[in-house]
């Protein structure tokens, strides 16, 4: 690379630079109690241990114990499982979703734009809140009814997204020249659009994550979401309150992680952004 | 004839009144010709020549017809427009970095002419693309086919553009501008190789250019349009030599520039196109003509044979009244 150190690109990167390895770091950690929770947690997640009851952090518990004697840090490890694999799944299924119809919308053009926008509006503008409510209501509380409330008013901003940039790319030189040439729409969408909006659409999943994850765990927290004992962290923390004054680990370290995963996904995702081409 | 366009008119909606781009013209292409449309930004040159595959922009309105091979082109459905495209009529724009797709490697982008069309299966497709590029004269094809647009010189990007054109055999070929985005030797090269490819592949070709230098070169009849509507057409050397509408004697003068001496005037057209939304009464072109007169501001003039071509002009030059233009300009 040449010496100029001082182009814009770089300035742009340098916090980043400072915070990503970090943001890294927790993912790999998350990666990890994710997928062999077994293998990191010291103890049964589930499993009541009376004796024990709200212990304060020590070499044997380093988050301390609950009100029932369960280690803070076991069902930390085991929750990341519930809490970022549903906010994952929010956000993949949302994307997914949200893409194909984008995608199409932009292309429809004219009158079934329309209409197709119109619809992602109602989505848009429905409160999470009271959907969540809603469902809850009619399915039961639970982490499928979190996934289906969350899912439901997430997708419409992946369509947005991608209507946007569907509209924008087929003004390029070379989707016109692809069209001159004869090829068909769908063949257009695949090779000659779709590549550019991924990468926006990777950005947006990486950032949105951290969001979706926040949303699950505060749906839960609000009784709407997991059932006790699922070591889920937002309801970890509802769970923690009545302790408060006397166990401060038993919310803090739940609380914790929630934030710093969030954090992590933002920061991610703000150096995939800062990476992509114009 | 290839191409037979008749009454051809696009605009765009405005808000109070249409505003029209061009404006009820007719001409025709023979097979095998090389046909070029001249005219400043703005004459609505692109937009004639883009209809005839049915690319006009997607807000533009269009109306009269267009024949290609005898088939009505104009406002036909995407799917029928889709058959013609590439397969047999073949485009080319200004722009060649714009116009490849930045993430696949320019053979794959050849070859995705005859997969569209179902001319070749995707491997034959590919062998075929490094054909192509051979036949453009592209130095290692195989090696270039494998590179990513970025990769390449702004000429071979062109001759790459050209391949992708060709590369399913149209019968005609639509090159919007070029060689603008070129310097002066790439352009020569690409010029040259134009008039090859159309040798050796009994192509029709419409240019649409505004630069003078590029008609000299290769026309053999030439189309000037000005603000939407025809000024003259006929063949290149009669008009080349003979301009008889004041605006392409006009245009020839200015584009002598770069091949007379230093000291010579620098002949410009006075004052600019007119905007769509101010089109001069009669004549559109009597607000910067030295010969108008006053029925130039109160009719139109309609297009009328005058010598060996056709000029819509009340008062054309007369042959003999012009300065003897640039003869024998070899094609070298």
């Amino acid at each position: 690379m040449s010496v100029s150190a001082a182009s814009p690109r770089r300035l742009k990167a340098q916090p980043v630079g400072v915070l990503l390895p970090l943001a890294l770091v927790v993912l790999a950690i998350l990666v990890a109690f994710t997928l062999v929770p077994g293998l990191i947690a010291p103890h049964n997640p589930i499993a009541l241990a009376m004796s024990d009851r709200l212990k304060p952090p020590s070499l044997l518990h380093p988050f301390g114990t609950d009100e029932g004697g369960r280690d803070v840090f076991s069902r930390v490890v085991f929750g990341a499982r519930y809490s970022l694999g549903v906010a994952i799944a929010i956000v993949f299924v949302s994307a997914l979703f949200g893409v194909l119809y984008g995608a199409l919308s932009g292309m429809a053009g004219g009158r079934l734009d329309n209409l197709m926008m119109r619809i992602v509006d109602l989505f848009f503008g429905f409160p999470a809140l009271v959907l969540a409510l809603a469902i809850a209501a009619s399915m039961g509380r639970g982490l499928g009814s979190v996934a289906l409330s969350l899912s439901l008013i997430w997708w419409p901003g992946y369509a947005r997204l991608v209507r946007g940039e569907v509209l924008r790319l087929r003004e390029r030189p070379h989707v016109e020249a692809a069209r001159a040439l004869g090829v068909s729409r769908f063949v257009i969408l695949l090779r000659h659009i779709i590549p550019f909006v991924v990468q926006e659409v990777n950005v947006r999943i990486t950032t949105d994550i951290g969001y979706a994850l926040v949303a699950v765990t505060a749906l839960s927290f609000l009784g709407l979401g997991a059932n006790s004992p699922t070591p889920e962290w937002g309801l970890l923390i509802r769970d923690s309150r009545p302790y408060f004054g006397s166990a401060w680990w038993y919310l803090v370290f739940p609380g914790a992680m929630i934030m710093m995963t969030a954090t992590a996904s933002s920061i991610i995702g703000d150096a995939l952004a800062s990476r992509r081409p114009g | 004839m290839i191409v037979s366009v008749r009454d051809l008119t696009i605009g765009f909606r405005g808000d109070d009144r249409d505003l029209v781009a061009v404006d009820r013209i007719s001409f025709d292409v023979e097979e095998g010709e090389t046909f070029v449309i001249i005219g400043e930004s703005g004459s609505g040159k692109s937009l004639t020549g883009m209809s005839i595959a049915g690319l006009q922009p997607r807000i533009a309105f269009v109306s009269g017809s267009i024949l290609f091979k005898n088939r009505e082109a104009l406002n036909q459905p995407d799917a029928e427009l889709r058959r013609i495209r590439g397969a047999e009529i073949g485009l080319i724009y200004q722009d060649p970095l714009g116009s490849l797709n930045p993430v696949w490697p320019v053979g794959n982008q050849i070859a995705e002419t005859l997969t569209a069309h179902g001319l070749a299966r995707p491997a034959a497709a590919m062998e075929r693309a490094i054909e192509m590029l051979d036949r453009v004269h592209i130095p290692d094809p195989a090696r270039v086919a494998a590179a990513y647009p970025h990769e390449i010189s702004g000429g071979m990007r062109q001759r790459a553009m050209i391949a992708m054109a060709l590369a399913a055999s149209p019968s005609l070929l639509i090159a919007d501008e070029p060689t603008t985005a070129l310097d002066v030797t790439i352009k020569a090269q690409i010029l040259e190789l134009l008039a090859e490819v159309k040798r050796e592949m009994s192509l029709t070709v419409i240019l649409i250019t505004h630069d003078m230098g590029v008609v000299a070169e290769i026309a053999d009849r030439i189309l000037v349009m000005y603000a939407g509507r025809i000024a003259e057409i006929g063949s290149a050397d009669e008009i080349m030599l003979h301009p008889s509408h004041p605006y392409t004697a006009a245009l020839m003068t200015s584009a002598m520039i770069s091949e007379t001496p230093a000291k010579q005037e620098l002949n410009a057209i006075v004052g600019g196109i007119p905007g769509l939304d101010a089109l001069p009464s009669g004549c559109r072109f009597h607000p910067r003509c030295p010969r108008a007169k006053a029925d130039c501001v109160t009719a139109e003039p309609r297009r009328r044979e005058f010598g060996a071509v056709e000029v819509a002009c009340f008062h054309p030059i007369v042959a003999e009244a012009v300065a003897p233009a640039r003869t024998g300009r070899g094609a070298s």
